[in-house]
């Protein structure tokens, strides 16, 4: 994202020193986060101090959760839960989002069905799986397949149709491999289309999932923070909201970043695109 | 339509995966109406035939979570609740809409406020909900704002992001000829910037709304005394799941209705002088 702005302005006053360190982009991820702990500390007080832990309470919470462990022990444990509701929701996804893709009656008939699991809210979702599985492991694998599940198929119903007709039928005329059509035509058209439903779906079966934690489950990272709050541990809330912070920063940046550059290698423009923050639900 | 113009401008993927609220549209196909009733009555149907199999505490008929709609909407305290989350909403969203456009187009504008907001709207874009809602709840619920705190913290980088590419298709030989021409200041933004960003704008809009209203029942849930939210909780307490269900298909038919009749109409009226060309 390069936003330089471009305009036309060749002969710009030249800039002072401390204008050429601090009021550069670079310089500008680092500004950020320092204004906001400085705004923070300067707060902070001014609220009743039980409600609004001080930076440095807040850091000793999160170096407390590193060292006993129970941050490794929450976010390995909604991981896997993660791993297999996903897993779940991409074989089932696939196969349905095809069959979405191929025939027009079996969109008509789901259409309406995979825009309202797009909008049904996880709350209600992890209420529900609550009430019908009790606490478990159930109940949030569940919500995991289900969030990810619509954004399986529109993806890929999405890809088929994506699929260049003319293509397909040039393949045909000049009967090209069963085989390598699909290796070399079908295949790479879908692929950014997977590669987005692995994304959004993964995005939104972690927030599903970290919801049904609460109210299905007495493990995980989700039903973690809220029992902190439960006791009163507002550090350690904070603490834990700053991790799951970074686990997304980290998420983002260097595991999608670096996979869409990877396989879009093929497709410089693409790739960058893909790098780009996406738009995702709660 | 506005979203295909957007279409045009980014990837297909991105797009194509618009999350909840916008859904794909395609042309109305009256061939498949048919199959497309088929497609509601197998899910009623499968739904009654499991309601009847199981205990009716477990899986209520559709029937019954009809009938517990009614007898929700004419609870006393429901136009209360109601009002409240309304009010929660139109607060929060319309602080989250001016400050996300702002911060939009000074992302737009300027690497160096690109770079300063960059990590905090990523971050919001993928961190869950309840995380904000959570600390939202806890640092604003004794002073009652803590539903509008979270939807302004969580639905403006949605704004956001949306403003900023919308900034980025201002078509800049368009601004190039016209300072070249002289055009005035107000000229231009009303012929060539508004024009360029308005689709941005709806899409904007349809995406903070979509995640403002979810927002909006987790956190009071969490942590306030009137609101939809709350009342979801009660429901889930007593184990009432044609309670819980209710409200859940209010707030979906609510979110539905918002999108398609106000916000889509809107839209089109909108951009009825754009030649479909275009569109």
């Amino acid at each position: 994202m390069d936003t330089a702005v471009r305009s036309g302005r060749t002969a710009r006053p030249r800039r002072s020193w401390f204008e050429r360190t601090f009021i550069t982009p670079r310089a500008a991820r680092i500004t950020a986060p320092v204004l906001f702990l400085a705004a923070w500390q300067l707060i902070a007080p001014m609220i009743p101090s039980a409600i609004l832990p001080m930076p440095a309470e807040v850091a000793e919470a999160m170096w407390e959760q590193l060292r006993d462990g129970t941050l490794v022990e929450a976010f390995s444990v909604s991981l896997l839960r993660l791993a297999i509701g996903f897993s779940m929701a991409l074989v089932v996804g696939s196969v349905v989002g095809l069959a979405m893709g191929l025939s027009p009656r079996i969109e008509a008939m789901l259409h309406d069905f995979v825009v309202v699991g797009l909008t049904f809210p996880y709350l209600i979702w992890g209420l529900l799986v609550a009430m019908w599985f009790g606490y478990g492991w159930i109940g949030p694998v569940l919500v995991v397949f289900i969030a990810g599940l619509p954004y399986v198929i529109l993806n890929m119903s999405e890809g088929v149709h994506d699929v260049s007709k003319e293509l397909r039928d040039m393949a045909a005329a000049y009967e090209v491999p069963r085989d390598r059509e699909l290796r070399h035509l079908v295949i790479p058209s879908l692929s950014p289309f997977f590669f987005a439903s692995l994304r959004y779906g993964l995005a939104n079966g972690w927030k599903g999932l970290i919801l049904a934690e609460v109210f299905a489950s007495t493990s995980g990272a989700g039903w973690h923070i809220t029992s902190m709050r439960d006791y009163g541990d507002f550090a350690g809330v904070v603490g834990f909201a700053i991790y799951f912070a970074l686990f997304s920063i980290v998420v983002e940046r260097l595991v999608f970043g670096r996979l869409s550059r990877r396989v879009f290698r093929w497709r410089p423009s693409l790739a960058r695109e893909m790098a780009e923050p996406p738009e995702l639900t709660i | 339509m506005a979203t295909q113009d957007v279409e045009a401008a980014a990837p297909p993927v991105r797009i194509d995966t618009e999350g909840d609220g916008p859904a794909p549209e395609r042309p109305r196909r009256r061939r498949y109406l048919l199959w497309r009733i088929a497609g509601y009555v197998l899910f009623i149907g499968a739904w009654a035939l499991v309601s009847s199999l199981t205990e009716p505490y477990i899986l209520p008929s559709p029937l019954e979570v009809l009938r517990e709609m009614g007898e929700v909407v004419r609870r006393d305290d429901f136009w209360i609740n109601v009002s409240a989350t309304l009010r929660h909403l139109a607060i929060g969203f319309t602080i989250a809409f001016v400050l996300g456009t702002t911060i939009g187009i000074a992302m737009g504008r300027s690497a160096y406020w690109d770079a300063f907001f960059r990590d905090y709207v990523m971050l919001t874009l993928t961190t869950p909900g309840l995380v904000f809602a959570l600390i939202c709840v806890m640092i604003f619920g004794l002073l009652g704002i803590g539903p509008i705190v979270a939807i302004v913290l969580t639905s403006f980088p949605h704004i956001t992001v949306n403003v900023v590419e919308g900034v980025r298709a201002i078509p800049r030989d368009l601004m190039d000829m016209a300072s070249a021409y002289g055009v005035d200041r107000r000229t231009r933004i009303r012929h060539i910037v508004l024009p360029a960003i308005a689709p941005f704008l709806f899409t904007a809009i349809r995406y903070g709304f979509a995640i403002a209203w979810k927002i909006t029942a987790l956190t009071e849930l969490f942590g306030q005394t009137d609101g939809v939210g709350i009342q979801i909780r009660v429901e889930f307490l007593f184990f009432d799941i044609a309670g819980v269900l209710a409200w859940a298909f209010f707030l979906v038919g609510f979110a539905l209705v918002m999108e398609r009749f106000v916000l889509q109409r809107l839209e089109r009226r909108f951009f009825r002088w754009r030649p479909k060309a275009f569109a």
